[in-house]
């Protein structure tokens, strides 16, 4: 139990993290997101594809975001996820979500330390 | 929510289409190259990185498991694949099929009849709170309960009537009548579809109203809005329709029409019989109440003896003379039922059959698993190289059985399916054989939820049980000794044991079925004490008719003794079928013990009685045309009252007399003559002269001759138009009918016993032409080592025999122990009849034996040379 509820949580984040990129930078390539994130975690939050790619289709299937085939600048095939209306709005309440829920977590915590 | 039930659906449809993958894998290789390129340009191990992001196939596996519900698609494919494979072997397919649906179809019809008649409730308002008396209660008692008891809001009381003929143009039309008390519809909760019902004071003030069924609306007036308000005449009074009740409601009584309702207060008018409603012990009503909130039937059962012994005490005061009549009434008692299914009448006769037949049938079904069982495993044991190198691929050992399991679902949802046709077929054909002839019982035999339900669950226990049981054995030696090819011992204690198990139940069910077809030919071929043949009984509905009583009788029998074809004819007032009639008796000459029961069995009959059944008079004579109203009064004995009252001395010449002050001469007496059931000692019995009874009895007219079926209506019409026939039967259907629970139970044993005796036959050549086949290279070294053909034959029989002996002798003690229980329904035979033991016995042993010596005979001549040859 202690298990799945760990990975609900780091599934939320993944979600959380996903749309925000998407939100942020507009269309982008499964390697483009992970890179992003990578990057502006400091390089702490490096996902690999198995849970990346049935995350993206979680989101697809869900209708956060959308999928499409392109062409990157070199011309190459790949697939640009973007993010729909739907998932604006449920980045925003999940944004909101995690916000108060740090904001207890972190009351609570310095309450513990005093 | 909203977004995950979106996905679900998209995974759910997706798991009905077959998927590409290449796109997926197209997109993960792109991100490895990307990752490595990236790797690359900042100087990074390419390696390293490619490792981070984790393998393709991988990542495309998690990708599929989140694309589609992984378990739903592996079982379609599966399911597919199921299908190739029955589809391969149709034949073994369609008897896998066949036997299951039998058993499927047989537990649900029997489940359709207990449901129907045994646990659905009544479509009225919390039917669980209704209870029902155990006795019936006059109207006063009825009014006296009503108005004492605390624990119930209310209660009604109701009596049927059966079929009657009303009258609403011209022709006289049959119609079941009921009375009921005025509360009867409202104590119940029922609504009127249309119109309204009783007033509630109409049980003091009668009026001549009635409340129809919905289904009689259909029936006869073809949902007519303007039924209400119509009249119809019966005995005379008119009756004016002021309601329908609702849809649903058929009646408190399971398998009875009530289609007219009538307020009992108008039975004493119309009945021509006051006392109906004021006798303090004409009990002729059924009563229910509906317990009040916080009340349970048991505090109701004791408010209920506290009232009913002051009510008894009363009426044995009455009894003062008779010391016996009056410890009689104090003996009695008043027993509550809980009744949300109405009152009892086919479940007091048919729940102890319907119970027993139901297990019974569940012993088939678990035959017809046990070969299914059996057919797949052998399948599975062929296929068991293909598993073992599934296994060793890395396959879940769960993902193999679940891969079995779905061959298992797919035979037994076909098999479901049909047998829920089947039920419902049969189940209809079971009602008509419990009506028999009589009035027809009204069962809706609909397959409701419920009953569907009950088939989808044994369905789904009986594949668990014949697919699930060879999956594990063939999964559980994992990889090593299968593909080692390892000897199938295993397999052949399971085939042992197996028919073992079968043999043991089918050997109680052929028991069972031999017991109550026994009870059933002794029954038939008891020595009733006269003849049958030739002998038709027929009820006559004389209400209209211009002559009434004496004259009219008189007249019908001299009508039919007049017709050709006619030996003799005569009357009577209970056929031998019928429960008897029973009178307080004081014989002259005998001292009565101080409590001894002075009731005899009466009978009131027209002369030639006993020359028309042939029934010997052993001495003296039988009445004749001299015998009248004004004569003197005599009687005719049967033996068995010369026994009890005259130590088997003659009785000519004796006196006796009834309630009345009139003394009968006793004239003649007779061989004994079986009535009632046909069971159980023959009562002391007094025949007395129907032209000398005070008021002229109602009853049946008998007639010997050929062809009587044809003459009656004309030899009626004859004495008066209005006359007709309600009921002709040969002698032999009126016995018939008087033991239909034997009947049912005899036929349908005895057919489930043949049933289970063709599947175990089945069986045992399936595990012994497999265990055969396995030893196929075996027994050509035997051969060729010099064994005879004979001796090979011997070998394979003596190996059947003993997990057949071990089956006989489980299914043997078994039937002792179970066969108890069913000891009131049996008839001259005891539950462990020896005969009927060791006749099961022999017939499944010579039966699986001969199952046994086809494989056998094959393996006899088969050429060693070519035994060897193969595999």
């Amino acid at each position: 139990m202690p298990n799945e509820q760990k990975a609900g949580v780091l599934q939320g984040t993944l979600d959380l993290m996903v749309l925000q990129t998407v939100a942020t930078l507009g269309p982008l390539h499964g390697y483009a997101i992970s890179a992003r994130i990578e990057h502006v975690s400091g390089g702490a939050i490096q996902l690999n594809m198995g849970s990346l790619y049935p995350g993206l289709l979680r989101l697809e299937q869900r209708g956060f975001i959308r999928a499409q085939w392109d062409r990157t600048e070199t011309n190459r095939r790949a697939r640009y996820y973007s993010i729909t209306a739907a998932g604006r709005r449920q980045l925003q309440t999940e944004k909101t979500e995690w916000a108060r829920m740090t904001a207890i977590i972190q009351a609570v915590l310095k309450g513990d330390a005093s | 929510m909203r977004f995950r039930l979106r996905e679900w659906w998209l995974r759910w449809r997706e798991s009905f289409r077959h998927r590409d993958g290449s796109e997926t894998e197209e997109e993960l290789r792109f991100h490895l190259e990307m990752a490595e390129q990236d790797a690359v340009r900042r100087g990074q191990d390419a390696r390293e990185a490619r490792l981070r992001a984790g393998g393709v196939a991988q990542a495309a596996e998690a990708v599929r498991d989140q694309f589609i519900i992984p378990w739903l698609s592996d079982f379609l494919r599966d399911s597919r694949h199921g299908v190739r494979l029955l589809r391969r072997s149709p034949l073994f397919t369609a008897a896998a099929i066949v036997s299951l649906a039998l058993g499927i179809g047989a537990n649900t019809a029997i489940f359709t009849l207990i449901d129907a008649v045994l646990l659905r409730m009544m479509p009225v308002q919390e039917p669980g709170r209704l209870v029902q008396f155990g006795r019936d209660l006059s109207f006063p008692k009825f009014r006296h309960f009503r108005q004492e008891l605390r624990c119930f809001t209310d209660m009604f009381a109701h009596s049927s009537l059966g079929r009657r003929d009303i009258i609403f143009d011209e022709d006289p039309e049959p119609a079941s009548l009921e009375f009921v008390s005025g509360n009867y519809y409202s104590v119940l909760g029922v609504s009127t579809f249309a119109g309204r019902t009783f007033d509630s004071d109409i049980d003091r003030s009668p009026t001549a109203v009635a409340v129809i069924s919905h289904a009689y609306w259909k029936r006869r007036f073809a949902l007519d809005p303007s039924a209400i308000g119509r009249a119809f005449r019966w005995n005379s009074r008119s009756f004016t329709i002021i309601g329908i009740a609702s849809p649903e409601f058929t009646g408190v009584v399971p398998g009875k029409l009530a289609e007219i309702t009538l307020p009992l207060s108008m039975a004493g008018e119309v009945l021509g019989d006051p006392g109906r409603l004021t006798g303090y012990q004409v009990n002729w009503l059924e009563s229910m109440g509906r317990l009040r909130a916080g009340y349970t039937i048991e505090m109701a059962q004791a408010e209920v003896a506290t009232i009913y012994s002051r009510m008894i005490h009363t009426e044995a005061e009455q009894q003062k003379g008779n010391e016996f009549q009056r410890r009689k009434i104090l003996a009695q008692r008043m027993p509550l039922e809980a009744s949300g299914n109405g009152f009892d009448f086919l479940r007091f006769r048919f729940a102890e059959p319907l119970r027993l037949l139901m297990g019974i049938v569940a012993l088939i079904l678990l035959i017809a698993c046990v070969n299914l069982a059996n057919l797949l495993l052998g399948r599975a044991t062929t296929r068991r190289r293909e598993i073992a190198v599934r296994l060793a691929m890395g396959a879940g050992r769960g993902r193999v059985l679940r891969q079995m399991l779905a061959e298992g679902i797919l035979l037994a949802a076909a098999a479901g399916i049909l047998g829920v046709l089947l039920a419902w077929w049969s189940a209809n054909a079971l009602v008509t054989m419990m009506s028999n002839g009589g009035e027809p019982i009204a069962l809706s035999l609909r397959p409701d939820l419920r009953v569907l339900a009950f088939a989808a669950a044994i369905s789904a226990v009986a594949c668990l049980l014949f697919s699930l049981a060879p999956a594990i054995q063939v999964t559980r030696h994992g990889i090593q000794p299968a593909l080692a090819e390892a000897r199938s011992g295993a397999r052949w204690r399971w085939g042992r044991g197996l028919i073992t198990a079968q043999v043991a139940i089918s050997v109680l069910l052929v028991i069972g079925a031999g017991l109550f077809g026994s009870t059933l030919l002794r029954l038939y071929s008891l020595e009733t004490g006269f003849h049958r043949d030739d002998v038709t009984l027929i009820s006559v509905k004389t209400d209209r008719a211009g002559l009434q009583g004496h004259a009219l009788r008189g007249s019908i029998l001299e009508s039919l003794r007049s017709m050709p074809g006619v030996a003799t004819a005569s009357f009577e007032m209970s056929p031998l079928s019928y429960k008897g009639w029973e009178m307080g008796a004081r014989v002259e000459g005998y001292t009565y013990g101080p409590n001894e029961d002075m009731h005899v069995h009466v009978n009131f009959i027209a002369e030639d009685y006993f020359r028309t059944l042939s029934i010997p008079v052993i001495q003296g004579r039988e009445f004749n045309e001299r015998d009248t109203a004004a004569s003197p009064k005599v009687v005719v004995v049967n033996e068995a009252f010369a026994r009890r009252y005259f130590q088997g001395q003659s009785p000519l010449g004796k006196w006796l007399g009834f309630t009345g002050p009139d003394r009968m001469e006793i004239v003649g007496m007779v061989k004994d003559v079986r009535s009632r059931s046909l069971r159980g000692e023959i009562p002391a019995a007094v025949y007395v002269d129907a032209v000398q009874a005070n008021r002229p009895p109602s009853g049946v007219y008998i007639v010997r001759g050929a062809g009587i079926a044809g003459i009656v209506d004309s030899a009626l019409k004859r004495v008066d138009t209005r006359l007709r026939a309600t009921d002709v039967r040969t002698l032999d259907e009126d016995l018939s009918r008087s033991i239909l629970r034997e009947r049912i139970l005899g036929t349908l044993s005895g057919l489930f016993g043949a049933l289970s005796l063709i599947l175990v036959s089945v069986g045992v050549y399936g595990v012994m032409a497999f265990q055969v086949a396995r030893r196929q290279k075996e027994i050509g070294i035997r051969m060729a080592l010099g064994a005879r053909p004979v001796q090979v034959t011997a070998m394979v029989l003596a190996e059947t025999a003993v997990p057949v002996g071990a089956g006989v002798a489980v299914g043997v003690a078994g039937a002792l122990g179970l066969t108890r229980l069913a000891e009131k329904m049996l008839y001259g035979v005891a539950p462990t009849d020896p005969v009927t033991f060791a006749g099961a016995s022999g017939i499944l042993i010579l039966l699986a034996l001969l199952a046994a010596y086809l494989p056998s005979r094959r393996a006899a001549r088969m050429s060693p040379v070519e035994t060897l040859r193969c595999d």
